[in-house]
């Protein structure tokens, strides 16, 4: 088996790398200080192609496949998780679902503008009564002539607040269970669309998360995202690279911790000696190195199969469980390594663990990846 | 003026790396680069970016010329997903352990090989050996005329005006292509990202490979044997770093044996 990146692959991740020094890193602190959407560098991702990594370029995008996502994510979430988030939430919640379920026409109005940069996308499944049970959504879709009019409430939406287009589910008819929802491209600036709220957060404040309102928001035939009843469909897929987004945004942040614990071990001296050369921080810094190669290892498979066309779902939500609470892990003993400075916001090592925490709940919980991941052991 | 621009860029170590990481084979007085991440010399970045501006404003073609090791090709789809047209490796064993002249020597051959150009652009320094050589020595071994330290270059009608940055200021040169420079980092040429699109267009384009039969190279001039440049010694300096602390009852005090211990050793 061959884990070498391709040449292309290895420049991705350099490109990614330098951006994430030079223009990511030193402003990570003041964006989580200030809960502040980091524009100028999204801005400039989205014009260098991070937007839409795995968009084909006739559609605005790079053109590349899912282990370049892969490791390009990985360097920008290891400098800013919230900017990780907000290419996660575009390039696999947004830009995707699109991609595979979109006609001609949605791909050159929705698709083009988000995978070039230019827009931001959301993806609004959530609801106060539809997390885990995402098939429970309490919005309804009513369908009048050509168009159709929305109505409800959608919560913790990432993006939410700068999003252009929002993808949408909505319940046709109760009656029909899973098979009423139904998916919707809603552009910002459409009458009784609006952000109701912005959530304060413990952790990736650099980006937005929204309750979204829906009151008899008019949106036309052509603006439905697949056929009538194909949403929850729709929102699983998604959800299943979405999950290779996220494991891979732990994994950034894994990484930065553990690179911040390993240099800080080298340089904190205690009894006279640096703390590295004591054998507590040493199997310390081994768990860490060692859990977050296995996290990588099962991410890039997860995108490897995906780029295969092979079936990846349990792989995503296995990569997703781990990567993720392999972040919760190594963040934690990133502080233990830092003792009583861990703790404090002068060093970053307790943002990366606040940043952490957010990747065991959204995009799945770390309770739904088990049932996805028992689901398809049971059903093999 | 359309310009045939070709751009020499110099795949090195990162400078980035940490010191403790750098490695030295004392033998044969070269850096060890194994499992090092290698990139383009900084100053060589620079050129390309000058080369891509000017091809923006005045049309042409910029083509990268890398002289290195097989796995300098990566260097080369780097400059490629800047914006460079095409790119040329010269690799052959008979290359290795060139010294500047030979470096030269086998540039200036591999570019005659792609013909007519009207700029060649080399750093002004590279990263590693810190060598000012190379572009100054590629003029002479093509015949043509060679401006150091030029940080902006504009195209006129026959013509390019080169910025200089001399220590006593801003020279302005007027030269006639085809003229050789090289280029010094300024605020108007800090290298572009590549756009991920044009990195995956990169990865389609062909690299030639040149080997020294390939190219018009005296076989002479380039290799280990036909060195003028000796290497004597090769070492990482050893950095010590010691701490000592001043006491005094008050601040002042403290402050005013500091300063007298800094003059003590001559630092103040």
């Amino acid at each position: 088996m061959d884990f070498e990146l391709t040449e292309s692959q290895e420049l991705f991740r350099k490109t990614a790398r330098d951006i994430a020094d030079r223009e990511i890193a030193p402003r990570a602190a003041t964006v989580d200080e200030l809960a502040e959407f980091p524009r100028e560098t999204v801005a400039t991702l989205g014009e260098l192609g991070f937007m839409g990594i795995m968009v084909p370029q006739e559609y605005g995008g790079a053109g590349a496949d899912a282990v370049s996502y892969v490791v390009a994510l990985e360097e920008i979430s290891r400098a800013c998780a919230s900017t990780g988030v907000i290419m996660s939430v575009n390039n696999s919640l947004y830009c995707e679902p699109i991609l595979r379920f979109g006609t001609e026409d949605q791909k050159r109005r929705f698709l083009v503008p988000v995978a070039s940069g230019r827009s931001q996308g959301c993806f609004a499944l959530s609801e106060p009564n539809a997390g885990t049970d995402a098939a429970n959504q309490q919005t309804r879709a009513r369908r009048e002539g050509d168009t159709y009019a929305l109505n409800g409430s959608k919560n913790f939406i990432t993006n939410g607040l700068e999003a252009d287009f929002a993808i949408m589910f909505a319940q046709l008819d109760p009656a029909l269970g899973h098979r009423g929802i139904t998916a919707f491209v809603v552009e910002r600036g459409t009458p009784g669309y609006s952000v109701s709220k912005v959530e304060k957060k413990l952790g990736i404040r650099g980006s937005s998360c929204c309750q979204l309102l829906l009151e008899d928001v008019r949106v036309p035939a052509e603006n439905r995202l697949g056929a009538e009843g194909e949403g929850l469909r729709l929102a699983l897929r998604a959800l299943d690279g979405g999950r290779i987004g996220i494991a891979t945004q732990a994994l950034g942040i894994a990484q930065a911790a553990y690179e911040a614990a390993l240099a800080y071990a080298g340089q904190r001296v205690q009894f006279g000696q640096p703390i590295a050369r004591f054998q507590a921080i040493q199997f310390m810094l081994a768990d860490m190195a060692t859990e977050i190669e296995a996290a990588r290892l099962l991410t890039l498979r997860a995108a490897a199969l995906k780029d295969r066309s092979a079936s990846y779902s349990k792989e995503a939500s296995m990569a997703k469980l781990y990567a993720s609470e392999t972040a919760m892990r190594v963040a934690t003993k990133a502080i233990q390594v830092h003792g009583g400075y861990g703790y404090l916001k002068d060093f970053p090592v307790e943002r990366f663990f606040r940043d952490a925490k957010i990747t065991e709940i959204y995009e799945g919980t770390s309770e739904a990846q088990r049932m996805v991941i028992a689901r398809a052991l049971l059903h093999d | 003026m359309a310009l045939n621009i070709v751009v020499c860029v110099k795949q090195i170590i990162d400078p980035e790396i940490p010191a403790s990481q750098f490695k030295l084979d004392k033998a044969n007085k070269r850096q060890l680069r194994e499992g090092h991440n290698l990139v383009i010399s900084a100053y060589d970045q620079n050129a390309l970016e000058v080369a891509l501006q000017l091809k923006e404003k005045a049309g042409g073609k910029v083509t990268a010329l890398c002289l290195g090791e097989a796995g300098a090709t990566s260097a080369l789809k780097s400059a490629l997903g800047m914006g460079a047209d095409e790119a040329a490796l010269l690799s052959d064993p008979a290359f290795l352990a060139c010294d500047q002249f030979g470096v030269a020597h086998a540039l200036a051959a591999g570019i005659k090989k792609l013909g007519a150009v009207d700029l060649v652009l080399c750093g002004c320094v590279s990263g590693d050996w810190g060598d000012l050589m190379v572009g100054p020595l590629l003029a002479e071994e093509l015949g043509i005329g060679c401006v150091t330290f030029a940080s902006r270059i504009e195209a006129t009608d026959g013509a390019l005006l080169f910025r200089r940055v001399v220590e006593t200021g801003v020279e302005r040169i007027e030269a006639k292509p085809p003229v050789v420079a090289t280029v010094i980092s300024d605020e108007t040429n800090t290298p572009r990202y590549p756009k991920l699109r044009d990195i995956m267009a990169a990865g389609k384009k062909p690299i030639p490979v040149w080997k020294a039969a390939d190219v018009q190279v005296d076989a002479a001039r380039v290799g280990a044997a036909a060195r003028r440049v000796e290497v004597d010694d090769l070492y990482v300096p050893v950095r010590e770093s010691t701490c000592e602390l001043i006491d005094g009852e008050t601040a002042e005090e403290k402050a005013d044996r500091l300063a007298l211990r800094l003059r003590e050793l001559k630092l103040i």
